[in-house]
């Protein structure tokens, strides 16, 4: 059970996204739509497993001196192999993600994953944290983008859903993402004051 | 084409028209987090600046006559990342050693710009907008380096400005919930949303 | 300085391994993303000219383009176009008939602002091909300007221009050239 909690603390309490406030700009600058936000969030949940995989592997061979740089090479090389497996095999994506794929390599949740965690843990639990990590990642911003996608282009997924509605264009842009993510947290924020002075009441 | 006008719309470009934090999200993170105060936040902007443009310069030249010549593009952000941190980790002891007095305005935030996007997106940037199938465009290095200082540039006015707004935003009376992080992001959108004011400009 | 040394030699290890990996992974993708590029330009082509059976690729000058044929007559030029829009390259693929008529323009790759100069591709909805890209058809190459003739994207007219002149620039150079 106390494993499990390894992997739902990314979810909720310790959310990237809504709490740390990690990897900010990939998630506002890709989340005009719900698809590029489900292939940017895979994106970075592969690079997430598979470098916490890794460094939690050889954590015992690097010297803590030089930890940074070898985390920073192992990150590197999965952003990469995302880049190359995304241009041979989802091609669209990868235009509409543009640079940000190559960003995955300077998202915060990805290091400070690393720093703070699979860099002391053995290898199952940083699955598990990575997991968690990387799927609350990927809910946080496909929120984001539903939101901004039904509002900003009045459709889901692609799909329009009113033809008789007028999208505001502002949503779809850089204001709409910085308004909606911030009203977001606040509602969290919110939320989470609430659920705890309930806690502390009863 | 060639003409002074090309740089100079280069850098009207990243400050004002697609300003690195406010409309690219690069850099977002100091954006938020080192934004309370106006000194401090000058000093972020003009440590970005320094590093964005030094890594301009770095990451072309390594990309036109290293990875380029060996076919070696695939190695592009393994090598733009490590080229970047060296240099910050360089550039930190190089001001530490020779001026204690810099080194203690920009020390720490220099640490923090490894992993500022900022820097790493101008470095992709540059090589995607002014390279074409593998060969440099006319005046490719010097256009790259100074979108590295516009780059820099844009980021230190959005985080003057934001910095500004909220020394006075401390003493408004903002609902729990939304202190500190939501409410900037609020006042963001806003700047953001005059900003768009510029777009459709080019010269 | 013997630890620094080993400090280096882990560091170069960790380097070696990555390269090795990326390099392995690269050879694998390769001819994927390769075919990929041709399948995207195959379809582009197809739907510019559907009636042309076979697609030759040449170059002149520099340009490169295909030569459209239907039973050995040519029927018209396929010419690759790049733009230089908002935030980079538009890469274009683009018809035109040996005297000088658009037969049809597909975007192969861009980079605009969603929602603004994005909106080049955009379908709208119970529409089967974009808007903007479908008024440069049956158009004189030579004619083409933003706003005489070509109605530009509401907000991202500098996407729209840079659309119209790369293709209208490009497309009387080549027909200049492949006269010649």
């Amino acid at each position: 059970m106390k494993v499990f909690g390894e992997f739902i603390k990314g979810l909720w309490r310790e959310n990237p996204t809504f709490r740390i406030m990690l990897g900010l700009c990939p998630t506002l600058a890709v989340s005009t739509s719900v698809e590029n936000a489900i292939g940017m969030g895979s994106a970075a949940a592969f690079v997430l497993v598979g470098s916490n995989i890794f460094i939690s592997l050889v954590r015992k061979i690097i010297p803590d001196k030089v930890r940074i740089p070898c985390f920073i090479v192992i990150i590197a090389t999965f952003v990469t192999i995302v880049e190359l497996m995304m241009k041979a095999y989802a091609p669209l994506l990868s235009r509409s993600l543009g640079i940000y794929v190559p960003l995955i390599v300077v998202n915060c949740i990805v290091l400070g994953r690393a720093e703070a965690f699979s860099s002391k843990e053995p290898v199952f639990k940083s699955i598990l944290d990575a997991l968690g990590m990387g799927l609350g990642f990927t809910w946080a911003l496909v929120m984001i983008a539903s939101i901004r996608e039904l509002l900003g282009s009045g459709s889901l997924l692609g799909f329009t859903i009113s033809k008789h509605f007028e999208p505001p264009l502002f949503m779809i842009l850089a204001p709409g993402a910085l308004l909606t993510i911030g009203l977001l947290i606040g509602m969290f924020n919110h939320f989470i004051a609430r659920s705890r002075s309930r806690k502390t009441d009863g | 084409m060639d003409s002074i006008s090309a740089y100079i719309s280069i850098i009207i470009s990243t400050v004002f028209i697609n300003n690195f934090i406010l409309s690219r999200f690069l850099g977002l993170c100091p954006f938020i987090g080192v934004s309370k105060s106006t000194g401090p936040a000058v000093s972020m902007g003009i440590a970005v600046t320094f590093v964005t443009t030094m890594a301009s310069i770095l990451t072309w030249t390594i990309y036109e006559f290293v990875l380029i010549p060996f076919g070696l593009e695939y190695l592009r952000t393994l090598t733009f990342i490590l080229v970047i941190a060296s240099f910050v980790q360089f550039a930190e002891i190089v001001i530490q050693k020779k001026s204690p007095a810099l080194y203690r305005v920009l020390g720490i935030y220099l640490a923090l710009i490894t992993t500022n996007c900022a820097v790493f997106g101008v470095a992709v940037l540059n090589i995607d907008m002014f390279f074409l199938h593998g060969k440099p465009l006319a005046g490719s290095f010097l256009k790259s380096v100074v979108q590295g200082f516009g780059a820099g540039a844009g980021f230190t006015l959005a985080m003057l400005l934001m910095s500004g707004i909220r020394e006075r935003l401390e003493f408004a009376e903002v609902p729990r919930c939304m202190k500190d992080a939501p409410i900037t992001f609020i006042v963001a959108s806003l700047m953001s949303l005059a900003f768009l004011g510029f777009s459709g400009f080019k010269i | 300085m013997s630890q620094l040394l080993k400090f280096g030699l882990i560091l170069c290890a960790i380097c070696l391994a990555a390269t090795l990996v990326l390099a392995v992974t690269y050879q694998v993708t390769k001819p994927k993303i390769e075919e990929q590029l041709r399948r995207e330009e195959r379809e582009a082509l197809e739907t510019i000219l559907p009636e042309a059976d076979s697609f030759t690729e040449k170059s002149v000058d520099g340009l490169d383009y295909y030569e459209a044929l239907k039973g050995g007559e040519l029927k018209g030029y396929c010419v690759k176009v790049t733009g230089s829009g908002y935030n980079g390259f538009i890469r274009m693929i683009v018809g035109v008939n040996p005297a000088g008529v658009i037969e049809g323009v597909e975007v192969l790759e861009q980079q605009e602002t969603p929602g603004l100069g994005a909106d080049i591709n955009k379908i709208k909805p119970g529409e089967k091909d974009p808007w903007f890209l479908r008024q440069f058809k049956g158009k004189d190459a030579a004619t083409l300007e933003v706003k005489k003739n070509i109605d530009a994207i509401t907000g991202a007219t500098i996407s729209s221009r840079a659309v119209t002149d790369a293709v209208r620039k490009t497309i009387t150079e080549f027909l200049a050239k492949v006269k010649r």
